[in-house]
């Protein structure tokens, strides 16, 4: 996993490239800070202070839902896929693998959208579908066109495999 | 804690997981965060111009394209959003956490960041289904969060420009057997400690195994993990998860590895913009399975967001004596429905496009404003303020520039796809002008005063 770079290559560049990257920097710092400022300052401008907590408390779980919660799930998940597919084929184990993080990141957009449905819209033209259904429909249009990937895959690279071994 | 933080960081490590990714979708959500700044900054602007602030009326369809694009890029950075967290999440458990002054300033950047930009997309997202969970008000949040989010990525950005310059392009991060290049210690001392680190482990561990293989001697299996030095459960679990690494020390597994994530990555981001696009976009229209808005549906086949009820203009609005005034330094011009009908009728094909991004081209039928304000003896180039029979709501009383109230194609419409408007879209007449949000096309009208 781990090939390690001449430590020339990095310097490849020269003295010019850094003077650029230093000018660069600097120019991205100041607008950065200066964005992060205006909108500090918006903020506290049109947003009345007794939300602030509120707010606070939304910033703050958003990244403790995501980094506390989420990605160590999907780490672990990756990890016991990577220790007990080891048998398996990398490219099917990946297709399977990859069409589970499409239907999962589906089920993140479409989730919200059934409980808003649940709750009421304003009007009949305000979220029309049956979103359940049609998520449920989409995992099943996936599995089966995950089903067809692989089985294209097995086919074309049995199909590969064949002449070789007969030349050996 | 050392330890425990450089164990979390091993356990979390992938093909994946490396600066060359970080770079590909870096840039592609940085490109998506800029697209929804502009076309957010001018949505906004149309709502709340600054003084003096002019804007376009042609192509009728600029703000429905703006607009569309604002949201679609928003939903496609959800998917880019998480994939870019994907690959760098092993960092989160750099050790030392802070090593230097710099570091303060890009981990505060970053934790800036992923929260203000994953609040960003949950509440626009949430915004678009009309779904309001939170203790905040949206308009005003979305707006100030959006400086912050692109400001802490500017500053995110330079910090980590030399790592991103240097895997800028896919040749220059992998070597010939398609292993990623691991940056050297002057680009990125704590991701360079970590492989030699990695490595030293790994080389004592096989040590330890060939010291102590003298005694039982285990079924060698060329895939078994090396024991690691740490014993007890803690001991079992890490070794479990580095035989789950070993399969990633073969190049080919790690290159299949690397083309599954961007694949279904790829196809995560074009799935979720091409199934809901269609709310926006004419020609993905079939498409649309999960938008929160079907194009054709709803009275006048358009759909509706305030209806006539949520407004309380039931009453008012069908009332017989309803009157539409026009103002002129405080001299009104009344006309009645039939006067309105009364005009040469105009046909404009025009979009009603809302900033929650769906939009739809409807066919309208009504007076232009022109020749109404012509009527009452009002010149075409002023301000107007138009005022609805809305009892209340933030747009009750909205301005109109110059620029769409001289332009030919604003109507008041009475007429809509080949009906009377409905009292949804606005009966008995609504203004419909070019290029501006749908909240500002005002439904059941009732003034018009010329400001001057």
């Amino acid at each position: 996993m781990s090939a390690r770079v001449p430590s020339a290559a990095s310097s490849a560049g020269g003295a010019g490239t850094s003077r650029t990257v230093r000018v660069v920097r600097g120019v991205l710092i100041a607008l950065g800070v200066a964005l992060v400022g205006l909108g500090g300052w918006v903020l506290t401008d049109t947003v009345s202070p007794n939300r602030y907590g509120g707010l606070l408390l939304w910033l703050a779980g958003s990244v403790v839902v995501h980094d506390a919660v989420l990605a160590p799930v999907v780490a672990a998940v990756s990890l016991l896929v990577r220790r007990t597919g080891r048998r398996i084929r990398p490219a099917v184990l990946w297709i399977v693998q990859g069409a589970v993080v499409v239907g999962a990141i589906f089920s993140l957009v479409v989730v919200p959208e059934i409980v808003a449905k649940a709750k009421g819209p304003k009007n009949d033209t305000v979220l029309p579908f049956d979103y359940g259904l049609r998520l449920a429909v989409l995992w099943l249009v996936i599995a089966a066109l995950t089903a067809a990937v692989v089985a294209l895959y097995l086919a074309r690279r049995r199909q590969k495999v064949r002449p070789s071994t007969d030349q050996v | 804690m050392r330890r425990l933080l450089y164990e979390a960081r091993r356990a979390a490590s992938s093909p994946n997981r490396n600066a060359r990714s970080a770079t590909v979708f870096g840039r592609l959500l940085g490109a998506a965060f800029v697209i929804c700044l502009l076309t957010g900054l001018y949505s906004h602007f149309l709502q709340e111009p600054l003084d003096g602030m002019r804007f376009p009326t042609s192509p009728v369809w600029l703000y429905q394209v703006s607009q569309g694009v604002h949201i679609t890029a928003g939903i496609a950075c959800i998917p880019l959003l998480l994939v870019k967290l994907h690959s760098v999440f092993p960092q989160l458990f750099q050790h030392p956490p802070i090593k230097h002054p710099v570091d303060v300033l890009e981990r505060a950047s970053i934790a800036l960041f992923v929260a203000t930009s994953i609040l960003q997309l949950v509440t626009g997202l949430l915004n678009t289904y009309q779904y309001y969970p939170w203790p905040f008000p949206f308009k005003q949040v979305h707006f100030a969060l959006s400086f912050v989010i692109i400001g802490s990525l500017a500053i995110h950005i330079a910090v980590k420009l030399p790592l991103i310059t240097r895997y800028w392009r896919a040749r220059d991060s992998y070597d010939a057997e398609g292993r990623f290049v691991e940056p050297s210690s002057e680009l990125d001392e704590a991701r360079a400690a970590f492989v030699a680190e990695s490595e030293a482990t790994a080389e004592l561990a096989r040590f330890r195994a060939v010291r102590d293989a003298d005694g039982t001697r285990r079924d060698r299996d060329p895939h078994a993990a090396p024991p690691a030095p740490a014993r007890g459960l803690t001991g079992r679990v890490l070794r479990w998860i580095d035989s789950a690494h070993e399969v990633d020390r073969e190049p080919g597994r790690a290159r299949v590895s690397r083309r599954g994530f961007f694949t279904a990555a790829g196809v995560a981001t074009g799935g979720v913009v091409a199934l809901t696009a269609g709310q926006s976009f004419a020609p993905l229209s079939p498409l649309n399975a999960f938008g929160p808005r079907q194009r054709g549906l709803g009275p006048n086949d358009l759909p509706i967001n305030r209806t006539a009820a949520a407004a309380r203009v039931l009453e008012t609005a069908m009332d017989p004596d309803w009157r539409l005034d026009v103002l002129v330094g405080g001299v009104a011009t009344s006309f009645t429905l039939d006067a309105l009908r009364g005009f040469d009728g105009a046909d404009e094909r025009l979009p009603i496009a809302c900033v929650e991004g769906w939009s739809q081209t409807g066919s309208w039928r009504g007076v232009r404003l022109v020749d109404l304000l012509a009527a009452a003896g009002a010149p075409t180039d002023q301000r107007l303020r138009l005022t609805s029979l809305e009892e209340k709501g933030g747009y009750r009383v909205t301005e109109m520039g110059p620029e769409y109230a001289s332009d030919p194609r604003t109507l008041v419409a009475l007429e809509l796809n080949g009906e009377p408007l409905s009292i949804d879209h606005g009966y008995p007449a609504r203004m419909i002008a070019p290029g501006r949000p749908g909240v500002l096309q005002t439904k059941w009208l009732s003034s018009i005063e010329v400001l001057s």
